[in-house]
Order: structure tokens, then sequence, then C-alpha cells
């Protein structure tokens, strides 16, 4: 049986490093041109050159988002721009207009398209009209249930997708166009300004809000190995390289546990914890095991948290000197306690004893993002680039 | 050029026009006025204009076997036209071998000239275009596309689709109870909408009139095949409709029908103004 994928945001070249690199399967990216997050770095042609040969090395894939909502003016050169991209290498395309499916089908058979979420596509005859369009994989609308996904999976023959984790659109996605009247930007060629998380009032002058929770499926997803689903996703081109890490790591560790028959009670509650440590929002499955309700969004204000647990990123480690050197990004100090964790899976955690700065002089606390330290502490592990170390306690 | 009107409300009287949108109920949405099948069909009996009927839900797998049987009714009724969002409908369409004249109307997409043409060539005989947009970007559709195009001058334009109960919840997390439908004003802007909910989800409409009086004439003179004009929130409908369909008759040339109806407001929505999408 094919294992299923784990596909993860990339928002530039360092990201869809780091993420191929802590066990996604397949990265998602945008073009400097027609996708929707217009706002986000995005990949120039030779990027995205670069990061296919990068994950075709690893035998993982890249897929393109060009996904925007087309008007005339954005048609100029979009056909010689696909051609460039095919030629640097891109597996898919993840696209939602009709026309661009059918003129990739046409001239690059060789290479898949995914119908985006945008087409919000929501039952099996809307599928069948796309397959016979071509369509490789269909990326499902995110507010079906359980039941319906089995049900569409049972009626059809191409590939199907699902979200995952992370941040959700309150409306159909390509069926609103608040960000278009509230703000002048398009919503439905990358500039979405996401006013659903904007703050109303109704007449009586209280407040109405009606952002949507995030998606966490972490408990859910043997059952969608299990109904057929092919690739599972995580959203979040603008995400930091410690968010991805976490995710995707955390999401690798429950896949391999579930085809490996390991996932335990214990180990899911450990993955879940650190999931939660990383959401600046409270999560809900939505729509996949229940009728959406009340639960589903903040009315009435929200919470948004972010924490500090994101000590530093790895530049390298000397296993003669023990001294485990990286960029520091939030304030520690001696006898903190912190983990290490690295792209191969290991998590290692241990008391900071000895803290050095650039000049390996030594210092109590880590005080200035970005500057270089080092800690001295004995590790039997390979610690590989882009390994991480985050806060587990502070010492009392 | 025809004129084609949605109601907000049923009357037995139907404003003088070329055509009647009728939304149907269970399967349409983003619209005020529903009509059954039944009362679809005492309409067409007695509306010598043109019928078209909107099934512009998104559909779920247990609205298939449904849906199939509207359209196959629709079919035989021999309504001028129906409106859809979800591709099962041209699906459905083509494996019942229907004759049904679609319109595609994928409320916030139908925005340039290749993909109507795209859906010309899949039996898609209108394409209603999209309402952000400038009038410069419909012109050229118009006259470059092969497709028929409509497109909405008068309304309160549906803004934004969502399949959650947003006011039920609103009042669920007070513990309260309450209508569903409220007016909200975004703090910042201060644009005002109108939320409605029904069972298939809640709708966002801008609580203004777009007035689009002003591009009929622009509109008539590409050889626009139709306007559309909406009830909802519009005040002196029948007259508006009266005097819109005089004005198209007489060539769009009177001025003091501009004039007349820059009571509507100055509200153009996106005719004279383009969206950004990259902000730095």
């Amino acid at each position: 049986m094919k294992k299923i994928e784990l596909l993860s945001p990339a928002g530039d070249l360092e990201r869809l490093k780091v993420t191929l690199l802590y066990g996604a399967d397949a990265v998602y990216i945008g073009g400097q041109h027609y996708s929707l997050r217009a706002n986000a770095k995005n990949f120039s042609v030779e990027e995205i050159r670069e990061g296919c040969r990068f994950a075709h090395q690893l035998g993982k894939k890249v897929y393109l988002t060009l996904n925007i909502v087309f008007h005339n003016e954005d048609m100029d050169g979009v056909e010689e721009y696909i051609q460039q991209v095919v030629e640097a290498g891109i597996d898919a395309f993840i696209v939602s207009d009709p026309f661009i499916i059918s003129h990739i089908k046409k001239n690059y058979p060789q290479v898949e398209v995914h119908l985006s979420t945008q087409n919000s596509t929501s039952n099996y005859e809307a599928i069948h009209f796309f397959e016979e369009e071509g369509v490789d994989r269909v990326v499902l609308a995110r507010e079906l249930s359980k039941k319906q996904i089995e049900e569409i999976i049972k009626n059809i023959s191409c590939d199907i997708e699902v979200f995952i984790h992370g941040a959700m659109c309150t409306c159909f996605s390509g069926r609103c166009a608040l960000s278009n009247y509230v703000t002048n930007r398009d919503a439905n060629r990358g500039g979405c300004a996401q006013v659903c998380r904007f703050s109303f009032e109704n007449e009586d002058k209280k407040e109405f809000t009606f952002a949507t929770k995030d998606m966490n499926m972490a408990r859910y997803i043997e059952d969608l190995i299990d109904i057929g689903v092919c690739s599972l996703k995580v959203e979040g081109r603008m995400r930091s390289l410690y968010y991805l890490a976490v995710v995707i790591g955390t999401y690798r560790n429950i896949i391999d546990d579930i085809y490996s028959h390991t996932l335990t009670e214990e180990k899911m509650k450990v993955y879940e914890e650190r999931l939660d440590r990383v959401a600046n929002r409270e999560t809900s499955t939505h729509f996949f095991m229940r009728d959406e309700n009340y639960n589903d969004q903040y009315y009435g204000g929200r919470s948004e948290v972010s924490n500090q647990d994101y000590l530093g990123q790895v530049i390298s480690y000397d296993n003669e000197k023990n001294l485990l050197q990286f960029y520091e990004r939030n304030y520690f100090e001696e006898g903190d306690t912190v983990e290490l964790f690295t792209p191969n899976g290991d998590h290692i955690e241990f008391v900071v004893e000895e803290l050095f700065d650039k000049n390996k002089e030594k210092m109590d606390v880590a005080r200035h993002p970005d500057e270089i330290y080092f800690i001295k502490q004995k590790l039997l592990i390979e610690v590989p680039e882009y390994s991480m170390i985050k806060i587990v306690r502070r010492k009392k | 050029m025809k004129c084609f009107v949605e109601m907000s409300h049923k009357q037995e009287e139907i404003p003088s026009c070329d055509g009647i949108i009728l939304p149907l109920e269970g399967y349409a949405v983003e619209s005020i006025c529903m009509y059954t099948l039944e009362e679809i069909k005492e309409i067409q009996k007695s509306f010598s204009g043109e019928v078209f009927v909107k099934v512009n839900r998104n559909f779920f797998n247990e609205d298939l076997d449904g849906l199939k049987f509207v359209l196959t009714e629709l079919d035989a009724l021999k309504v001028d036209g129906v409106f859809f969002y979800d591709l099962a409908v041209l699906q459905i369409k083509r494996n019942l071998h229907l004759s049904l004249p679609l319109i595609w109307n994928q409320t916030h997409m139908v925005n340039n000239v290749r993909t109507c043409d795209y859906y010309h060539e899949k039996d898609v005989s209108y394409a209603l275009l999209g309402k952000e947009i400038t009038l410069d970007e419909i012109k050229e559709i118009i006259t470059k596309s092969k497709m028929s195009c409509m497109v909405e001058v008068v309304s309160r334009p549906s803004v934004a689709f969502s399949k959650r109960k947003l006011i039920s919840n609103y009042y669920s997390d007070l513990g309260e109870k309450g209508e569903k439908e409220l007016i909200v004003k975004e703090k910042v802007s201060g644009d005002i909408y109108d939320v409605k909910e029904d069972e298939y989800g809640t709708c966002f409409y801008l609580n203004t009139v777009m007035n689009g009086t002003s591009i009929i004439q622009d509109l008539y003179e590409v050889g626009c095949p139709a306007i559309i004009m909406r009830e909802y929130g519009v005040d002196d409908f029948y007259e508006l409709v009266e005097d819109t369909m005089d004005y198209i008759k007489n060539g769009c040339k009177d001025s003091s029908y501009i004039s007349k109806y820059k009571k509507l407001g100055d509200s153009t929505n996106f005719f004279f103004k383009k969206t950004i999408y990259k902000v730095k």
C-alpha cells in the first residue's frame, strides 16, 4: 500500500529545505506570479529549479501554486511562465482556473495538475468533471465531514488531498470577496487581508467577530489513511522555520508510528503538546467529525498568543569540544532546561550548564536575538544543520 | 441588450422586463427570495419573458440525487437558463444529456476572456461576470470572448458566503436567541454589511446599493447581451426597471435617466476602481 503523503508549505528556499529535512514528502510553493500568497517572499524560477533539485535528490516532490482567479491582464505571459517552471523541474501545478488546467494537460501531460481548494470542491460529480479534464488530484473543500470524504473517494479515481493543520477560512474558499470590499485587496489574487479576522460591531454596538479557530487533525490521521486520502496538507506558506520544523516533524512522527503500529496514547499526548506549543490560536477539527458550531469560531474577540519557546537554530556541533553553536532567537539562561530537536527526529532534553558568546566568553544569559552563542553539552547523536533548540522549563 | 431582474419578494405582478431570475428553494444561495418548482411552473405560465433559475449552491454528495431531479425537471420545463456555481451541475447536464442552457455564475471568479471561452466550449451558454472587476475588464471580456455575458448593474452585492451558521453560533456563544439577520459594521472602514443566515450557511451583502446605471450605455455600446438588476435593498425598483427598459429601447441616449438614478447612490463598486493584491 502506498504511504500517505505529508505535504508542507514553504514560503522560501530555506523553508523548503527545512521542511523536507524534517519529514515532508512534498512541498507546495508559490512563484513570484499567480500565487494566492502574493505578499509572501515566494520563489524565482531559479529558486524553483534549485528547490526541485534539492527535493528530487531526497526522492521528494515540489508543487507550484498557480491558483489565483485570473483577470484578463494576468493571462499575459502565463503560458511562458508555465513553460519555464516545467523546465525548472516542477512535479505538479496547483490550479483553480480550468482554462489553465486544460493548457497544462494539453502541453505538459507529464506534469501533474492538482485542483486547488480555491474551487471548494465538495462532491464527486464535480470531481468527475475535473477528472475528465485530466486533473490528477483534487484538494477538497475544507467544509467536508469524514463520511463525505469517504464517499467521494469511493466514487472517484483521482487522488484526494485534504488539509490537516493550520489556519482556516471562515467562508468557502473562492466564495469570499470581503477583502476586496473592505480593504480593496483582491482575495482571489493573493491579496487577502483576512477580513474575517477583523472586528465588527452589530447595531447594539456589541462586538461581532467570526474568525475561525485553526485546524488540528493530529488525532484523525489514521482515519484519513483508512478512508483512502492520498495527501495530508499543512497550511502556512508564511509560517516560520521553527513552526514548520515542529509541525512537520510531529506529523512525520504520527504518520510513521501509525504505519509501524507503534502509536500509543502516551506518544500521542507528547505530539499534541508539541503542536499546541507552536499554535497561536485554539484548534478544532471543524467539519470532520460533527457539524460546525460556535466552538469553531471566536466571537466577541479572540485570543492569539505567541510564546518564546524557540531559543535558537543550530549552526554546527563540535563533537570533540562538545560545543553546540547556534543563532539565538529568544532569551534563555544557564540552568534552563532545553530540548534539542533535529531533522532526524531526535529530541534530547538537557539543562544548560555552560553558555558562551561568539567570542567564547562565558555568559549567564543569551539575550541578543540573531547573535551567535555556544552551549557546552555532550551529545551522542548526529546534530545536522537546521537542528533547533526550544525551552522546556525555566530555572526556578 | 436585455434586462433581467431578480426580485426580493413574491409579487403577483412582475416588472415589465426581458427576463426574471428565480432562485430555487433548497438549491440557491446569496438570494433573498426563493421559489419552489411549483411556483416556477406557475410563473412560467403567466410571465411572457425569459425565465432563469438559480441553482448556485456548493453541493455535497447527499445533494446530488435531488440536484439530478431538479435539473431534469427544469430541462423538461424548458427554462431559459440555469445559473450554476458548482461544476456538478455541468457534469450532471452532460451525463443526463440535458439541453438546459447554463449560466456560469461562480460569483467572484468570472473575470477573464479565456476562461469564459473555456466554458463556452464546454457548452455553457452565458457567463454572469464577476462584480469585482473594472468596466474596462468587463468590456474586454464582452468584446473578445465567444461567451454571451451578463453584467449585474444594480444590486446590493453578495460579498461572501460561508457554510457556517455564523449568526446562530454568535447567539449560542452569548447564550441568547436572536433573528437570523444582523447588520454589522467593520470598525475601521465603517463599511456596513447585511448578514443573513439560512440552513445552507451565511451570506454577507454589502449594505450599499451598487449603482451601475451610469455604465449601461457603455455596455450597450459594446454589445453586452444582458444586464441584471436585483431588487433587494433598492427603492422604487419597478420604476427603475421600467425606466431602464425604456432607456435601453431608446439606445441609451437619454441623459435624464442617468441624472434620475443618481439617487441610487454613488457606489459604483469596482467598475472604476482596480483592486490591488501586492502590498509590499
